[in-house]
């Protein structure tokens, strides 16, 4: 096989390169600890959310100190709860379904971007920092009304926070 | 290859008037998915933007859909036949075994498009419940009308029945031809179609057994994220599909047009094969974000999808130097001075080296989108077409518009219409889609989704780093609208090259490679190793996946419903017969539009 | 092509694209540049991090 040296100087640089990339991705997963949205969750019945003790009622829950987890259901075409009220300084586990099609949810301006599956839960944590807040919207198409999906997540400063119910 | 031709020489239709006329079909299918593509882009570019909206908003869906279905699977896999099918018959230098099985292929992708496109346009139809406002990705359990799944299968059947057209004829060729090398341009189609094959798998299975079935009414549930992994096993490799009969181009014809040779054959053979064995198991990078896939699988793919970027980054090297040899032989000196002996003047030439830069551009967003973590960054934000604008919107069509200079005087005997007026579209083409494309990228870096009718929301704003959500909406807009006109453009000038006086002569030979296929191992050309090869890569990347899905949710879903419920088992049939008519529905679509 | 009497031949071997090697290594650099602004400005530096 006949390379030309040049060719053969390229070729060293473009696995180079892969191997960088794939090594810089390794770097945020263990030393930056980005952690991947994955199959922890059992599956659950999108028809019989109400039944389901997380999902029958969406909600913001303390589960520990500076600890919470929020409930969320996707559907044509809103997100409950809405908005979703954290406290600052909180680190909070979202824990999001669909109760019919395929939806995104993402937390405008952030990493925080997954889909929502129905029969599948998607979960992820987050911690909230600072007051502030942040417009949901779903970025996967779901039905001629998927334009006007939208929410929010509210972070109260953490002494005006009363346990994220409206 | 076929060394003996001489420019000025009879040309492929001289020589193949059938294969010759075939092609021309083919094309012009491309063509006319082309210009309803692009009349789709541009009322949904300027919707999007809020600068026309001439529909309401639920629409715009329907609209997508058509735009997707047209551009990537009309236009693109019609084109891809075409030049396939001129490509396997000029390097081998043989007719088709029987032109009569081409033009069977040829009517069953018609077919197959006509009733996707059918049941797609029922969405602007109030007065019938045919509908396939799915998009292009079709993710259950939003339901299309039973005729766009039916109509895909059949339009894939014709794709398959096409790639064993072109191995019979290399069979043929080979009983005359034993022990030479497979010609370069006929490796190349049969390697994408060998991959093409694989990655059909998984699309034949998610609308055969699943999706067609379902939305016939023979079972109520599907399980959405084993029918969305279907797809993207199929949805990655079929961009590769695409890029495919473009990478081929630029092998064996831009190097002709800058006036040099390939560089290097035994290359070439080597990026083929790559595509091959990498193209398929890499498609759960589309489901970086999904529930339900463990993050080892998608790392995996993550790692199958970066070595991806070998062949293309290989491709990258030896084109380029293809065309600095051209230079060079024409008189350029210099570092980069080179550059400027290029025919800057030809469409064909300039239209194909613009589309390579922009493919480099396009590489770059790629290898975000290949990256598993940042994807939260980029996820089904406007980025994401923002990146296929550059690769299949121009990297694959501009190619093809530009191939369509060189190719169509040689399929029709008439010399182009206007060479000026083709420079002008091919820049044109270019400049849209730079600035359309950029201010994708960008606003999607600041969040705004991809695939949404009015990306204006009430309880909160986007917030760019610089600039305003307007001063992007602009930029696609003006881009947007140079890309309908540079179409416009193109299509005329394809016209009037038909209404043209014929001419003979018009045959323009390939130069063989500088390195030719001597030069390279005969393991290379053993196509059953390879797709062996490939089939293990396949099973180890998506078998665990799979099995997985399934063992969690079941083969039809855990209680996933149907999305709209639009039809009853059997009024479904019933239905899809009463509107066979093509015609009588393209009225009511018409009618459907002035109503609204 | 209007430029024919000025065509040279050149073989494999004799041709060194230094013109092609430059521009692939400039976009060598591109590349690795605007991966490095990516990855650790635009994503890491973002708000919100997915932390398990």
């Amino acid at each position: 096989m006949h390379i030309h040296n040049y060719e053969k100087i390229w070729l060293v640089l473009a696995m180079l390169l892969i191997v960088a990339f794939i090594s810089t991705v390794a770097y945020g997963a263990t030393a930056m600890g980005v952690d991947m949205i994955s199959d922890d969750e059992e599956t659950i019945n999108p028809d019989a959310l109400d039944e389901d003790q997380r999902f029958a009622e969406p909600r913001v829950e303390q589960v520990g100190e500076n600890e919470y987890e929020a409930y969320v259901v996707a559907l044509q075409f809103a997100f409950q709860p809405d908005p979703i009220e954290v406290p600052a300084g909180s680190t909070v586990t979202f824990y999001v379904t669909s109760r019919d099609v395929i939806h995104g949810f993402e937390v405008v301006g952030t990493n925080a971007n997954v889909m929502v599956v129905p029969g599948e839960v998607s979960t992820f944590t987050v911690e909230f920092n600072e007051a502030g807040e942040y417009g949901v919207l779903c970025n996967e198409y779901c039905g001629d009304g998927h334009h006007v999906m939208e929410g929010s997540v509210v972070v109260v400063p953490e002494e005006e926070y009363d346990g994220g119910d409206q | 290859m076929s060394d003996a031709l001489e420019s000025g020489a009879p040309s492929f239709l001289d020589q193949f008037p059938d294969e010759a006329k075939l092609v021309r079909a083919t094309l012009w299918s491309a063509f006319i998915a082309l210009i309803l593509g692009g009349l789709f882009g541009i009322i949904q570019t300027l919707h999007r933007t809020d600068i026309l909206r001439v529909m309401d908003s639920s629409y715009y869906y329907t609209v997508l859909t058509a735009h997707g279905v047209l551009m990537v699977v009309s236009f693109t896999i019609f084109f891809l036949v075409g030049v396939f099918t001129w490509a396997v018959v000029r390097s081998l230098d043989r007719p088709l075994v029987d032109i009569r099985y081409s033009w069977t292929w040829y009517g069953l992708m018609v077919v197959g498009t006509l009733m996707a496109v059918v049941a797609v346009l029922g969405g602007f139809v109030d007065s019938t419940e045919m509908s396939a406002d799915v998009l292009f990705t079709f993710y259950a359990p939003l339901q299309a009308h039973p005729l766009f799944y039916g109509g895909l299968a059949i339009f894939l059947i014709g794709s398959w029945l096409a790639g064993v057209d072109w191995f019979r004829a290399w069979y043929a060729w080979k009983r005359e031809h034993p022990d030479e090398r497979i010609p370069l341009q006929t490796f190349m189609a049969l390697t994408t179609m060998l991959m093409w094959y694989i990655a059909s798998i998984g699309i034949a299975i998610a609308v055969v057994v699943f999706l067609l079935p379902w939305s016939l009414g023979l079972f109520d549930e599907v399980n959405a994220l084993l029918t969305r992994t279907l797809f993207w096993f199929w949805g990655h490799p079929v961009v590769y599909f695409w890029l495919m009969p473009a990478y081929m181009l630029w092998y064996t014809v831009l190097p002709k047009l800058a006036g040099g040779r390939l560089f290097s054959d035994p290359l070439a053979r080597v990026v083929f094969v790559l595509f091959l064995l990498l193209s398929t198991p890499v498609g759960i990078h589309h489901q970086y974000v999904d529930p339900g896939i463990a993050e080892g699988f998608k790392f995996i793919a993550m790692t199958n999808t970066m070595f991806l970027l070998l062949p293309s980054l290989l491709t990258a090297f030896t084109v380029v130097a293809s065309m600095e040899y051209g230079a060079r032989r024409r008189g350029g000196t210099g570092l980069f001075g080179w550059l400027r002996a290029l025919p800057w003047a030809r469409p064909a030439f300039t239209g194909m080296a613009l589309a390579g830069l922009m493919f480099a551009a396009g590489g770059f967003s790629g290898m975000i989108n290949a990256g598993m973590n940042i994807n939260y960054l980029v996820h089904n934000t406007l980025w994401v077409p923002g990146h296929f604008h550059l690769t299949v919107g121009t990297a694959v069509a501009l190619t093809f518009m530009a191939a369509t200079y060189w190719l169509w005087p040689q399929l029709t005997n008439k010399p182009l219409f206007s060479r000026p007026i083709g420079l002008l579209q091919v820049v044109m083409w270019f400049v849209g889609m730079a600035l359309m494309s950029n201010a994708m990228h960008v606003s999607g870096l600041f969040g705004v989704p991809r695939r949404t009718a009015e990306p204006e929301y009430q309880g909160f704003d986007f917030t760019p780093a610089f600039g305003t959500m307007n001063e992007f909406d602009m930029q696609i807009a003006i881009g947007g609208t140079l890309l309908f006109i540079s179409l416009g453009l193109f299509i005329g000038n394809v016209v009037l090259t038909s209404f043209g006086t014929k001419q003979s002569s018009l045959g323009e030979d390939l130069p063989p490679a500088l390195s030719g296929p001597s030069d390279s191992p005969v393991v290379l050309d053993n196509l059953k190793l390879w797709v062996g090869i490939a089939l293990v890569l396949v099973v180890l990347a998506y078998s665990l996946p799979l099995a997985s899905i399934i063992s969690r949710g079941g083969l039809f879903g855990p209680g996933v419903g149907t999305y709209p419920m639009i039809v009853d088992t059997f009024s479904a049939l019933i239905e899809s017969v009463a509107h066979a008519g093509i015609t009588e529905t393209l009225a009511q679509f018409e009618v459907g539009v002035i109503v609204q | 092509m209007s430029t024919e009497t000025a065509k040279k031949e050149i073989d494999h071997e004799d041709f060194d694209p230094k013109g092609t090697l430059a521009l692939i290594l400039l976009y060598f650099v591109i590349l690795a540049i605007l991966w490095i602004f990516m990855y650790f400005i635009e994503f890491l530096g973002n708000d919100l991090t997915v932390i398990g």
